[in-house]
Formats: C-alpha cells, structure tokens, sequence
C-alpha cells in the first residue's frame, strides 16, 4: 500500500516537473507577440529584410527552447529576438516618417513652382494692364492737345485758373441785339464743335458777356440768350447735353474800355470754358 | 635530485594557476560590439528621447550584468547577457532616429500648410 501511495507522488511530481519545464520562458511569449505585431504592421512591406533577421532571431529562440527549454541562452536569445522585432517595428515607422517628410518636400516644392507661376501671370497681367492704361492715357493727352491746338487756330485760346479759355468774338457769331446765330458763325461754331469732340469728356461752360450799352437786365438776357443758343449748337454737333452748361454774365466782366467802340466790340463776346478736371 | 626538485616546483605551479581558475578569476569577455552600441546611442541623444531612454538605460544595466558574470568566472553567460545589451542599444538607436524622422515629417508638413495657408 505504502509503495503505491509512493509511486502516485513520484508520477505527480514527475507530471508537474514536465509541465513546468516545457512552458515557454516569459521572454519567448514577448518575443512571439513582438514578432505577431511587427509583422501585422507596416514592417512586411517597408523593411522586409529587418523583419526577415526577426524571424529569423525567432526561430533560433524557439530552437534553443526546444533543446534547453530553462537555459538562460534561450532566455537571452528569445529577448534578443523580442528586440529585433521591436527594431523591425522601429524602422517601418522611420521608413514611413521618411516617405512622408519626402512627399511633404514634393508638395512644397510643386506649391512654389505653381505661386511663383501665378506670380508671374499675376505680374505679366499687371503689366500690361498699366501699359494699356498709360498707352489710353497718352492716348488721351494727345487728343486733348490736338483739339487745343486746333482751337487755337479757329479762337483766341488761353490757360485760365477755371480751365481753358476759348473766346469767339460776339460779332462773328450775331448780329447787334440778336441771339441768333449768323450762317458764317455756324461754320466757326462747326469747326470749334469737332475740336470739342475730340476730348468730349470735359465739362463745358458757355459764357455769353456784352458790352455795357443798354440796361444790364436787358444785357444780362441777351447774354444768357446768346450762351443758350451756342450751347444748342454744340449739342446739335454730338456733344453731349449733361456737360455743357449755359451762363448770361452780361456787362458784368468786361475785358477792355467800353467808352471806345473797339473796346465794347472786345465785350461782346462768348466765351467757352473746358474745366480741366474732367466730368 | 635537482631534476626531482624542478618537476615538483613544475606541478605546484600548475596546481597553483588550476586552483586560481577554480576560483573564479575574471575571464575576458568581447565586450566591443554592446559598448560601441551604447555609445553610439548616448551620441545620437537616446537618453533625451522618451521612447528610446529606457532601452539605453536596460542596455547600460546589462553591460554592467555582464561585466560582474564574467569577473565571477561565468563567461558563457557574460556574453550571452551581452547580447541583451547589444540589442537594447541598437533599438535606442532606432528608436532615436525614428523620433528625429517624426519631428522632420512633422516640420515638412507644417512648412506646406504655412505655405498654403500663406498664399490662399
């Protein structure tokens, strides 16, 4: 009876001894599990050789496990094998970081190229925008001298503080005490009215003065009536009628002695002012 | 008699350096390989990096393991922990550079945006 009690005992202590000496060392599950996670992740197609050198610091723990299960070799060599997994891991990660430090470089260099491309277009448009405007501008000026120069021929032209100055002699343009126009005036007044078109965005004030015979209410109506009727003229030619305005200054400006009879022929007179300042 | 005399002093030195062996005399160990890896992962900063200070430092530890197994005579198991400490090392090593990659990647990203942002 006693050898049987004491044969059970040894078969227990024999069955947990074996159990005991074949499970694996915790640094061989480390190692497994570290070999399971590098090789789900990214290590399989960015650094396959350092996953391979894993596998292979793997399979020599598991061998060294099989031949010396308790030895501190297998231990030594399944954490080994546990950090070159980790390794493995470690350099996927790098190799990712790398690739995308590069795509970012691409994408910063492609971004420069396309800003400092539209830079140039942006400055190439500005360009030739302020060149079509300085070309209209010009443009413009030359107009503007030309039909001065071509006043300056029909009329007595003078640079004023209110603008330029065209005066046409009041005899030319009507009779004595009328505001009709004469059929000679209407050829000046032609003439005057297509140098006038030619810079046509100016403001325009007639101006029509007397001498100082007669009342000055009389003078005044007859001056304001004579500036109407230049007025009416120019529009007819094609200026247009919001920029032309009519004024009756009468007696009240003259520009030579009324005692003389070429002084009052000097006052009677029309007078059109082209404001400078444009519209 | 004097050939007597020289065998036995011959054999009291041989028993004197196997008695010295038995008893646990440092024994050389190669312990190039984990040194230099330690010291390159101290040069590229490991023990800065968060995620790669405590491998250095496992590394450092085991150098030393090392050190005290070969002084007691355990050679074999010297190296073997020795390459414990290789491995710890070089995964500093790794794990440094990785975090200086991050830091790039992160840069360069940044840099586009800033740019982008700059430019909208």
């Amino acid at each position: 009876m006693k050898l049987i009690k004491y044969l059970l005992i040894v078969a227990y202590v024999g069955v947990l001894v074996s159990c005991s000496a074949s499970a694996p060392p915790k640094e061989l599950n480390n190692a497994r599990q570290a070999y399971q996670q590098a090789s789900m992740g990214q290590a399989a197609k960015l650094v396959p050789a350092e996953l391979h050198k894993a596998q292979v610091a793997l399979a020599v723990a598991e061998q060294s496990f099989k031949d010396d299960p308790d030895s501190y070799k297998t231990k030594d060599l399944a954490y080994v094998a546990d950090r070159k997994s980790k390794m493995a891991e470690g350099l996927a990660h790098s190799a990712a970081e790398k690739a995308a430090t590069e795509k970012a470089n691409n994408d910063f260099q492609a971004t420069q190229t396309e800003i400092l491309k539209d830079t140039k277009e942006d400055l190439a448009a500005s360009e030739k925008d302020a060149m079509l405007k300085a070309e209209k501008l010009a443009s413009e000026k030359k107009a503007r001298l030309d039909a001065e120069a071509a006043l300056a021929k029909l009329a007595a032209v003078k640079e004023e503080e209110r603008g330029l100055v065209i005066t046409l002699s009041g005899s030319v343009l009507f009779a004595s005490d009328k505001s009709v126009l004469l059929p000679a005036a209407q050829d000046r007044l032609n003439q005057v009215s297509e140098a006038l078109l030619a810079a046509k965005e100016r403001k325009l004030t007639v101006e029509g003065h007397t001498d100082s015979q007669g009342t000055s209410n009389y003078n005044q109506q007859l001056s304001l009536d004579r500036a109407n009727a230049v007025r009416s003229y120019i529009i007819s030619r094609g200026y247009p009628s919001d920029l032309i305005y009519a004024q009756g200054i009468g007696e009240d400006r003259p520009v030579a002695d009324n005692n003389s009879a070429e002084g009052r022929a000097n006052n009677r007179r029309v007078e059109i002012v082209i404001d400078r300042t444009g519209k | 008699m004097k050939h007597i005399k020289k065998a036995m002093l011959a054999v009291l030195v041989l028993f004197a350096a196997a008695f010295a062996g038995c008893g646990g005399s440092p024994e050389a160990i190669n312990q190039e390989a984990s040194t230099s890896a330690i010291r390159a992962a101290q040069e590229v900063g490991a023990s800065e990096v968060p995620s790669a200070s405590l491998y250095l430092q496992l590394a450092e530890e085991e150098l030393e393991k090392a050190k005290v197994l070969a002084a007691n005579g355990n050679k074999e198991q010297a190296e073997s922990m020795l390459l414990r400490a290789q491995a710890d090392a070089e995964l500093a090593i790794i794990l440094s550079h990785g975090d200086a990659d991050k830091t790039e990647a992160t840069a360069a990203l940044e840099r586009v945006k800033t740019l982008r942002q700059d430019n909208n």
